[in-house]
């Protein structure tokens, strides 16, 4: 009797490990949201894909973590309310670790640190903190670029959907400054074709504390959290994360 | 007098509320009353995040008001000049306002905002400083921007109301006057415009409420109106709910009542006519 069940049995067996296996096999999948918009941590190249130092990093963290990662290109205003609505499951998209953010949403580990830079007109006088009183500053809005413009600028802050438009009207002679991160002005400012011709990186501005890039998830969604955060510190450990770095920043 | 009956339906403009018609005036009060009582329920129950919303919210009205009022008086005058070449015997003319009223009409609102603002802009920012014009183009503000291309857009919309109005005089109010020794100008502004105002008011009215609606499309040239501030509001407490909620009512209660403003402009104006 037990010689006949044996090959059952074992077919049985094989067919756990089979669905074991295939569970394994199928990863799980974490959607991303990038602003595609701010080069060159996410920006769209001209086969329409978005690249950067962000979609390279979350690559690396999904091959180091063991999932899937998609990255779909969101507009940022309303990157946040997406998240809270659960169209994606985390954000990647050069988002500042804030007080008020936190209270919103959870964050991962810091990845990258930035400064405010203030991008001006290469024929203008700003030069310092100082003499940006009373002159009209742009800035992505919602972006602490923003809210640092707001509280120099107050009224004079103006608020735009993309940084890249800022810019425009930087060079067209509409605006006095563009803030930004660092590396986004610098992009803007000093590589651009288009506006290193007549503009330039100012200076940064000094923060109170240091302002670190993370990437955010719904409140309370702790598995998406680790698994990030771990992959994100495997990625750190090893050699990728200078790689990357070197890739999109040159130098050390 | 024999007038032809002509309706002219244009635009997306709110309906307009008239007394005879009251399922309309009952809808309107509802809405209105409604909307009043939302916002002032919503402010005393939750005045964190409703009242400090509402309070985001008035420079960035005034803002609106501004566009829109500037742009539909530049939206009138180029309309009327459009409407009188569209109807014009002058071939070049009639081509010109025609080939205005065409290009205009085929590319979206959202497009000629950003084609004014953005594109042209560039053009602009590198005129020399040879003239006063070059240096007021040079350094024309968002909102002269915003109102010289929302003026053009509806501009062109405007034109075809204006002519649609004036072909509704009878011709033989035409004849008469060109017979009584009134050259074809006078004939136009003292005999046909006057009666033609009663027909082109109502849609104009339409086209005024359309044209404030529209008017939050400029908030993607950094022109802060009442969306601007919303967003703005919305984009540092993430409060995105209640934002859009209070702005959306903002909206409902000013277009409600200008709609009741026009119908009670074009009720005046019908005094006449009322049989």
């Amino acid at each position: 009797m037990l010689k006949y069940f044996l090959p059952a049995k074992l077919l049985l067996v094989g067919m756990l490990l089979m669905a074991m296996s295939s569970t394994a096999w199928a990863q799980r999948t974490i959607t991303f949201a990038s602003d595609c918009t701010w080069p060159p941590m996410e920006m769209i190249n001209e086969d329409r894909e978005c690249v950067g130092f962000g979609p390279d990093l979350v690559n690396a963290m999904a091959r180091a973590g063991g999932f899937e990662a998609v990255i779909r290109n969101t507009a940022w205003d309303g990157i946040f309310a997406g998240l809270a609505a659960g169209r994606y499951d985390a954000i990647s998209s050069s988002v500042s670790i804030t007080e008020e953010r936190r209270r919103a949403m959870d964050f991962s580990d810091p990845y990258f640190e930035v400064k405010q830079g203030v991008v001006v007109r290469q024929d203008s006088d700003i030069q310092s903190e100082a003499d940006l009183a009373g002159k009209t500053i742009g800035a992505q809005i919602g972006t602490t670029g923003y809210f640092t413009a707001m509280r120099i600028a107050g009224n004079n802050a103006k608020s735009y959907d993309e940084v890249g438009l800022a810019i425009t009207d930087l060079a067209n002679g509409r605006l006095d400054a563009v803030f930004a991160d660092d590396a986004v002005a610098a992009d803007f400012a000093l590589t651009n074709p288009d506006f290193s011709q007549n503009l330039t990186l100012a200076f940064l501005i000094e923060p109170d504390e240091p302002e670190y890039l993370g990437f955010a998830v719904q409140k309370g969604d702790t598995e998406t959290l680790e698994l990030i955060n771990s992959a994100l510190a495997a990625v750190k450990a090893s050699s990728e994360y200078d790689q990357i770095f070197k890739k999109w920043f040159g130098g050390e | 007098m024999a007038e032809k009956h002509v309706v002219i339906d244009v635009g997306d403009g709110a309906a307009l509320p008239r007394k005879r018609d009251r399922g309309l005036f009952n809808a309107w009060w509802i809405a209105l009353i409604g909307a009043l009582s939302i916002i002032t329920y919503l402010c005393i129950t939750r005045p964190d995040p409703y009242w400090r919303v509402l309070k985001f919210l008035p420079d960035g009205i005034l803002v609106t008001f501004q566009v829109t009022i500037l742009s539909i008086l530049l939206a009138l005058v180029l309309g009327l000049f459009t409407g009188l070449g569209r109807i014009s015997k002058n071939r070049v003319i009639n081509l010109i306002a025609s080939t205005y009223v065409e290009v205009v009409r085929g590319i979206p609102l959202l497009v000629q905002l950003f084609y004014i603002y953005f594109a042209l802009g560039q053009v602009f920012a590198n005129l020399p400083d040879s003239n006063a014009l070059f240096i007021f183009l040079k350094n024309m503000p968002p909102l002269v921007a915003a109102v010289i291309a929302m003026g053009i857009c509806y501009g062109a919309y405007m034109g075809e109301v204006f002519r649609a109005g004036i072909e509704s005089i009878d011709h033989g109010q035409t004849e008469a006057a060109r017979s009584l020794g009134f050259s074809r100008t006078q004939t136009m502004f003292y005999v046909i415009l006057p009666q033609a105002w009663r027909t082109i008011l109502p849609p104009v009215g339409n086209e005024f409420i359309a044209l404030l609606k529209d008017s939050s499309l400029v908030s993607i040239l950094a022109v802060s109106d009442i969306l601007r501030r919303g967003r703005e509001f919305a984009s540092v407490t993430f409060n995105y709910f209640e934002t859009y909620t209070m702005v959306a009512l903002v909206y409902l209660v000013i277009t409600l009542l200008l709609s009741k403003v026009v119908s009670t402009m074009e009720e005046r104006l019908n005094y006449y006519e009322r049989r």
